[in-house]
């Protein structure tokens, strides 16, 4: 089982990384019969991966979140799904060519940090906790998104002011398409993060974690959780438009970062599974 | 048999040259006609745009083609002949089949890429087809220039960026706004490009024009031609504040609209983005504009930048589209090369043999019978039954060999007997083309030989017709 889980990733690696040169070529020789192309491909690569985490999950016994390598194959994916998700409703173009090599970083980084299978230590056996993961997974996710929309839409608006045209024309998305998807993507986000953080906020008080509320990584949340809440406020009720938006998203992924690569493994006192 | 091109075009001649030699649809198949009519050649076609205009021939003496075309040329013209050799330029052969394609890839043509010759040749060469001026050859040719200009245009982004001013500066606004759907545009003061800007936009989805102008008359008349709307001057601010676009062209010698103004407009539309135009010299839009937040502004100087970029895009696809050229002339010039008479009669009697013997082979066993020495009659007989059946047309076809119309015989022997030879097999079109050829080819034949070759190019016309 878990062979073959690592062999459905490898796959999925190879299908990626064939996805992303598809859409440099197209980027390149802009031929749009290429963007289906490395779209089919990618959705290859999403399926391996799915069947990865379906295996490992398998050869775990329990839903695969535990550790380095678990959780950002588990991030990854959800990046993945999402974009693809997007992409059909939006069809907006080289879009594949920022998203892929976020997901492919993210695997690279998994992979080095790759380890066999471990039972859930009794903490994390709970149905509560899960939910917490699953529900989490897909606000990174979209907040990810978004806050790639975010710098491409401030360097093709600096591109744009400094009369840089000639690199933007018809390779980047608009500015406009760059917007909504950022607004779209934490639409979506921010419900999911909020449910991610009361999930485990239940599951720290039935479980008397002794004060949660300070934890280095509960206030970053919180703090990430302002940021998107501003964003959309901003954009509903303030008429912020474009570069303002931009900057929140792009706030907002830093600590969503910061608390992934550093609060996670490093600072927090009780939330170190994931690390 | 060589394909010839003789003409002119924006690189060797004047405007004013190119215009006394423009050919309108009637004329261009006068001129065709006079060219087969006067013997020089077995397929004609003449193809003008406001470019260039161009006579191209199939014909067995070059020298004398090119000569034929020019008198033409000259004589529609009124111009003397020695007038024109210095504008002229001819090709033949490769040369002439090479320039076909790159004329019919927008790489000869003044801006590279642009996408209406494809239609310009395919219109001349449709007429030619119709009036009866082209046949085997030029009916598979110009087939295979019009698809050599579709494959370009696909495979390399050669037509991709915009490399007039108004439209890159429609391409510029769809780079801010996504796609047109509810904007608005505002044309300040009547000018030809922001007519031109205005028209653009509208072809690629923008129904709201309005327009406004210090005189209201010009600008009901602008807004009656682009179908918009006139809006008094007074209010210009508040129509800054409905546009998503606004484009500028008036003669103010100052500043038409400041940056306190975009400023003002920007908070009553919530901040919404605005892209502004500044075709006017000197300036109508403060340059300040620039640095208000979700409001941008490009002058002519910064499109003119911009198209000067996409010309060289341009430039560099033009690389690309020259290996297809190069390409496809190889395969253009494998199938011309099988319509000469001596290949293809070896390929005949190669294909006869081949019947014979596997038909030999076949009764093999039922020749068990027979001596050795029976067997070899056997065997000289079929081959003495073929050869005196293949002696007749072998003779024919190396009779014609040195006339005009012979490429027509090779192409009826090459569709009768099916023989793909050493070039590609015809196409549908091209075999069917070829199969009319044949049968008015033996009919010109049976009423004699009297008849010009013109003449009996001139019969098969009606065949081409079938296929176009």
């Amino acid at each position: 089982m878990e062979h073959a889980s690592v062999i459905f990733l490898w796959i999925a690696y190879l299908l990626y990384a064939g996805a992303f040169a598809i859409f440099v070529v197209q980027f390149l020789t802009k031929s749009p019969a290429l963007t289906r192309v490395g779209l089919v491909v990618a959705a290859a690569g999403l399926a391996f991966q799915t069947l990865t985490i379906v295996f490992r999950g398998f050869s775990a016994g329990h839903v695969p979140f535990v550790g380095a390598y678990e959780s950002l194959v588990m991030v990854a994916w959800s990046i993945a799904l999402v974009w693809h998700v997007l992409e059909s409703f939006t069809r907006m173009r080289a879009v594949g060519l920022y998203v892929l090599p976020v997901v492919l970083i993210l695997l690279t980084v998994a992979w080095v940090d790759y380890k066999p299978p471990v039972q859930l230590v009794p903490a994390l056996r709970s149905d509560i906790v899960i939910l917490h993961v699953i529900v989490m997974l897909t606000a990174i996710g979209c907040l990810y998104v978004a806050g790639g929309a975010g710098i491409i839409y401030l360097i093709e608006e600096a591109l744009l002011r400094r009369r840089k045209a000639g690199g933007v024309l018809g390779r980047l998305p608009s500015l406009g398409a760059l917007e909504k998807l950022m607004y779209h993507a934490t639409l979506v986000g921010l419900p999911f993060l909020t449910a991610g953080m009361l999930a485990g906020i239940i599951r720290a008080e039935t479980y008397n974690v002794p004060s949660w509320w300070v934890d280095p990584m509960v206030l970053l949340a919180l703090f990430a959780w302002a940021l998107y809440a501003l964003l959309l406020w901003g954009r509903m009720r303030a008429d912020w438009v474009g570069g303002r938006i931009a900057w929140l998203a792009i706030a907002g992924l830093v600590v969503l970062l910061v608390i992934r690569f550093a609060a996670v493994p490093y600072l927090s006192g009780f939330h170190t599974y994931g690390g | 048999m060589l394909v010839v091109v003789t003409g002119i075009s924006h690189k060797t001649a004047s405007l004013e040259l190119r215009e006394r030699l423009a050919l309108d649809e009637a004329a261009a198949l006068r001129v065709a006609q006079e060219l087969l009519d006067g013997g020089a050649a077995c397929e004609a076609l003449a193809l003008s745009t406001c470019n260039r205009t161009e006579l191209y021939t199939y014909a067995g003496d070059s020298p004398a083609a090119r000569q034929a075309a020019i008198a033409v040329l000259a004589r529609h013209a009124g111009a003397d002949v020695r007038e024109l050799e210095s504008s002229l330029y001819s090709y033949s052969g490769d040369g002439a089949i090479a320039h076909l394609f790159r004329v019919t890839s927008s790489l000869d043509s003044m801006v590279i890429g642009e996408a209406q010759i494809v239609a310009q040749v395919k219109a001349a060469y449709q007429q030619a087809c119709e009036g009866g001026c082209t046949s085997v050859v030029f009916n598979r040719l110009f087939r295979h220039a019009l698809e050599v200009g579709k494959r370009v245009r696909t495979e390399t982004a050669i037509g991709e960026r915009p490399v007039s001013v108004s439209s890159a500066a429609v391409e510029l606004a769809l780079q801010v706004f996504g796609k047109f759907k509810d904007h608005t545009v505002l044309i300040v003061g009547a000018g030809e490009t922001s007519e031109l800007t205005a028209t653009h936009l509208k072809a690629h989805g923008i129904e709201s024009i309005l327009v406004t102008n210090r005189t209201f008359a010009a600008a009901r008349e602008l807004a009656h031609r682009v179908g918009g709307r006139a809006v008094p001057f007074e209010d210009l601010e508040a129509h800054v504040a409905a546009a998503d676009i606004v484009i500028s062209s008036t003669s103010a010698p100052h500043y038409v609209i400041t940056r306190e103004r975009v400023e003002r407009a920007l908070r009553r539309r919530r901040h919404r983005p605005i892209f502004f135009i500044d075709i006017a010299v000197p300036r109508d839009l403060d340059p300040e504009i620039d640095r208000v937040r979700n409001a941008y502004l490009y002058d002519i100087d910064d499109l003119q930048h911009v198209v000067e970029q996409n010309r060289g895009e341009r430039e560099k696809e033009a690389h690309h589209a020259e290996r297809i050229v190069e390409e496809e002339l190889r395969s253009v010039n494998d199938w011309l090369r099988s319509l000469e008479v001596v290949p293809t009669i070896a390929t005949l009697r190669e294909s006869v043999e081949k019947i014979r013997r596997a038909e030999l082979e076949r009764l093999g066993g039922k020749l068990g019978d027979l001596s050795d020495e029976q067997r070899a009659q056997v065997d000289m007989l079929t081959a003495s039954i073929v050869n005196k059946i293949l002696h007749l047309p072998t003779v024919k076809m190396k009779e014609v060999a040195g006339s005009q119309e012979c490429y027509l015989y090779v192409a009826a022997v090459r569709t009768l007997f099916d023989l793909s030879g050493n070039g590609a097999a015809p196409r549908s079109g091209g075999g069917a083309a070829a199969d009319d050829a044949a049968t008015d080819a033996s009919g010109a034949e049976t009423t004699g030989t009297a008849d010009p070759p013109g003449a009996t190019v001139h019969h098969l016309r009606g065949a081409g017709t079938d296929n176009a």
